[in-house]
């Protein structure tokens, strides 16, 4: 009723029709044949009926050839006002039975119309064997079955892997039957899909077509998959027990159609859906299983702060995809700083296109101890099915600097937690050393080096050497004549080194050793005694307590060396007064 | 001749000029440094490691450099350089600390039992170059006390000689053998940190097998044994496994 109702129809009698003839007579006029099937068994009736927008005389049927004529000629008129347009139709009805099987043509019939003859055009009808229900009426089920058609429909039907899949469950309903409600008997479990239901909120009919033919549908059920598991993967249907007011041949007294309610159950078709894996060529190491478009971050809500101060660690996905089928990756934190287990917040929301939003775990970090804290960049990786590649995002870098914290020299021990390994810290972070120190890089080692070896043995083998030297020096000190020679000898090294020199040459020797004997006595006395004559020496050498017989001697020797000059001296004289001379010398070394 | 000469002039200068270059470099670097621009002040060491000096001071100041640019491996690893070149300088240990907290990974401290830890500690006392320099000292104590034995003539003295000789000789000895493990000690020894942000160790020297645990830069691995591109370590808590000796560098190779 409700299809009908918006049009207001106003059903007059005939005699009220009869009463304004001439209202109906502009417009075409228009005169047709309707035929209620053109193919029925030959235990069935055909319907004809004969339309006609303006009232005529002298209707003519066609001959009906092959049919029998059951019931007619019965005529119908009906007249309508519409928005003060007035509209008029008049028909003849024929309910015939065929009599034979075969290819009927229903002929042409003719009426007269404003002077003027209309015909119909003919039509075929084939008349084929005997059917079941023979009575021409068909069932409400038939009805609803031709009428009532739930589909579900797919946005793709080969998805990636955790790619999100609409499912729209429609109801198409035909023209001829009205839904009053329906209830779902049946809802699927999507085994192997993670799934979320977008709820649809007020059904609103709207016109489309299926299979070619013009249907009203109403959208009853939304439903966003993601395939968790690939290959072919079978949707089961959803089944329905609808509520549908269907019209049957009977008519009310004012000729309505009178509307019966029935229920059918109808389900969508089975699905499959071929689910493709995520390609294996370029998956990044910490592929955690993302497909979608996303963005990634990682933040801290301060990057300066204080020991036991807290600040948060936030790593944040957010984008279209399967936000609530991964894990966010974990940040590394330096094992100094304590960290408390994260909190997670989502805020999701599943549009027909998928999940849109965002998912982020909260860090809650604790730094106890002065310095600074980098946090490295983690990188996250997902697979965009666009463009079917993965993508890998890293994020930033981040240091956070603890300005102000105790010293942590106690700490350690108060470290109980076995995850931190905190080192304990000086006051401050010293500043750059001033002085080079700079030496070569290249430097051999000292110990085993040859240098090492001598500087260790030398001194011992000096032991040996040194104490053979002191003995021979113990050896010398004992041997007395020696020493006397070796003083003798030193003295005259010292003193008649000249005279020596001159060994051989008469003049010169002499002259060299008297100046010799003069020298020494000069070095000894501190008197120069080259002026003094011979008592004079004599004197002073008596006077320091001098042997007598050395005293002469010494004198005797001045004197050959004056008398040298004058008189001839052999060789050997020579070579005898020199071993006088150093003998004399050392024997007055002593007592001087 | 003269142009020959000239060069050969030039060239004995800039051997000459060589090491107060360096010092330029260093004082420069230093400036840099105080303006807060490292990358220039780093350039600068670089350059004197360049030309084949370095020092305690100029790995210390190095690792500030990167400390302060955020590089956890760099630094830590020009730290435990200076250290090794001036064992126990305390702001060096100091700022290691500083950079041995920006580590991401805890490694617990294998536990030592006490005559091992003192074993080390006397043994580490000195360098293996610094024992030596000991050893030979005493020998040359030893040697005077055994002349003042000899030459010296009262009795008192001389026992006070044999005594203080004898006590040299033993000491040297000791010396000579603590040198010699010390340097058994830092020849088995080769510490190295990782520089790669992550790595995995796995059980095998290829990369088929199984990871057994993963570490993180600026940690400090001691490396057995090597074998090709591998090399095998062990971690602070005694675990062993193998990495591609690309992702570490050796503290001791300078």
């Amino acid at each position: 009723m409700g299809i009908r109702g918006s049009n207001i129809i106003l059903f007059l009698g005939l005699a009220l029709l009869y009463g304004q003839p001439s209202l109906a007579q502009d417009g075409e006029v228009e005169f047709n044949m309707a035929l209620s099937k053109d193919q029925l068994g030959i235990n069935e009736r055909l319907r004809v009926d004969f339309n006609m927008n303006r009232d005529g005389d002298n209707f003519e049927p066609p001959s009906f050839e092959g049919f029998k004529v059951v019931m007619g000629p019965s005529q119908s008129v009906s007249s309508s006002w519409i928005n003060g347009k007035r509209s008029f139709s008049k028909s003849y009805s024929y309910v015939l039975m065929p009599t034979a099987r075969g290819n009927f043509t229903i002929g042409q019939a003719s009426i007269e119309i404003g002077g003027e003859i209309y015909k119909t055009l003919p039509k075929e009808v084939v008349v084929s064997e005997a059917v079941d229900r023979p009575n021409g009426q068909t069932t409400v089920d038939d009805v609803v079955g031709d009428n009532l058609h739930l589909v579900a429909e797919l946005s793709n039907s080969d998805p990636f892997l955790n790619e999100a899949v609409t499912v729209v469950y429609k109801l198409y309903v035909g023209p001829n039957v009205s839904v009053t409600n329906y209830r779902s008997l049946d809802n699927p479990r999507y085994t192997n899909f993670w799934s979320q239901d977008i709820p649809v909120g007020r059904h609103e009919v709207e016109n489309g077509t299926y299979q070619g033919k013009p249907y009203r549908f109403v959208v009853l059920k939304r439903v966003v998959l993601y395939p968790q598991k690939s290959g072919r993967l079978e949707l089961e249907p959803l089944s329905l027990e609808v509520f549908v007011d269907v019209p049957t041949d009977q008519r009310d007294f004012f000729g309505r159609t009178i509307y019966t309610q029935t229920t059918k159950t109808v389900s969508a078709g089975k699905r499959t859906l071929a689910v493709k894996p995520l390609p294996e060529a370029g998956k990044p190491a910490n592929f955690g299983g993302a497909v979608g478009e996303f963005d990634f971050s990682v933040s801290t809500s301060k990057q300066q702060l204080n020991a036991s101060e807290s600040l948060q660690a936030t790593v944040e996905v957010k984008g279209k995809g399967n936000l609530k089928l991964f894990q966010l990756p974990e940040p590394e934190i330096p094992s100094a700083l304590e960290v408390y287990d994260p909190e997670y917040r989502e805020n999701i929301q599943t549009l027909f296109s998928g999940m849109e939003g965002r998912i982020a775990n909260t860090y809650t970090i604790v730094p106890s101890y002065r310095g600074k804290y980098p946090i490295p960049s983690i990188s996250f990786s997902y697979f965009n099915p666009r463009t079917e590649s993965y993508v890998t995002l890293e994020s930033e870098q981040i240091d956070i600097e603890v300005l102000e914290g105790p010293l942590s020299s106690d700490a350690v021990v108060a470290g109980s937690t076995p995850n931190r390994s905190v080192v304990p810290l000086g006051q401050q972070f010293h500043f750059i050393k001033l002085k080079p120190d700079l030496r070569p890089v290249e430097s051999t080692p000292f110990f085993g080096s040859r240098t090492f070896y001598l500087m260790l043995l030398v001194p011992l083998m000096l032991i040996p050497i040194l104490i053979f030297f002191f003995k021979k020096r113990e050896a010398i000190a004992s041997d007395e004549l020696g020493n006397k020679i070796k003083r003798a000898n030193r003295l005259a090294k010292k003193y008649l080194s000249t005279a020596k020199r001159e060994l051989g040459n008469k003049e010169a020797f002499y002259v060299a050793l008297e100046k010799g004997l003069h020298n020494y006595l000069k070095a000894k006395l501190k008197i120069a005694t080259s002026e003094f004559s011979k008592e004079k020496i004599r004197d002073i050498l008596t006077e320091k307590g001098v042997d007598q017989q050395d005293r002469d001697l010494f004198i005797e020797l001045l004197t050959n060396c004056e008398m040298a000059r004058y008189s001839p001296f052999s060789e050997v004289q020579m070579q005898e007064d020199y071993e006088r001379g150093s003998e004399t010398i050392s024997k007055l070394d002593k007592q001087l | 001749m003269s142009i020959k000469k000239v060069i050969l002039a030039l060239g004995l200068l800039t051997v000459s000029l060589g090491y107060p270059q360096n010092e330029a470099l260093f004082s420069e670097a230093t400036e840099f440094y105080n303006k807060g621009e490292y990358t220039k002040a780093l350039e600068n060491y670089g350059k004197i490691l360049e030309n084949g000096q370095h020092s305690a001071a100029l790995y210390f100041n190095l690792g500030n450099c990167h400390y302060k640019l955020g590089a956890i491996g760099p630094s830590i690893y020009y730290y435990e350089k200076a250290l090794l070149l001036s064992p126990g300088d305390p702001e060096i240990l100091n700022n290691l600390a500083y950079a041995e907290n920006m580590r991401l990974d805890a490694v617990q401290q294998m536990p030592q039992s006490e005559l091992a830890a003192l074993y080390k500690k006397v043994v580490s006392l000195f360098t293996s170059d610094q024992w030596a320099y000991l050893a030979v000292g005493l020998v040359l104590l030893f040697v005077m006390a055994y002349m003042g034995y000899y030459f010296l003539r009262t009795a008192n003295h001389k026992r006070m000689a044999l005594v203080g000789g004898l006590f040299a000789l033993g000491l040297g000895i000791l010396c000579l053998v603590m040198a010699r493990l010390q340097l058994q000690q830092t020849k088995n020894d080769n510490p190295a940190i990782i520089f790669s942000k992550q790595v995995k160790v796995s059980s095998e020297p290829n990369t088929n097998s199984d990871v057994i645990f993963t570490l993180h830069e600026g940690t400090k691995v001691k490396v057995i044994e090597e074998l090709g591109a591998w090399e095998k370590i062990r971690i602070a808590d005694g675990q062993t496994g193998w990495l591609l000796a690309e992702n570490i560098k050796k503290i001791k190779e300078f």
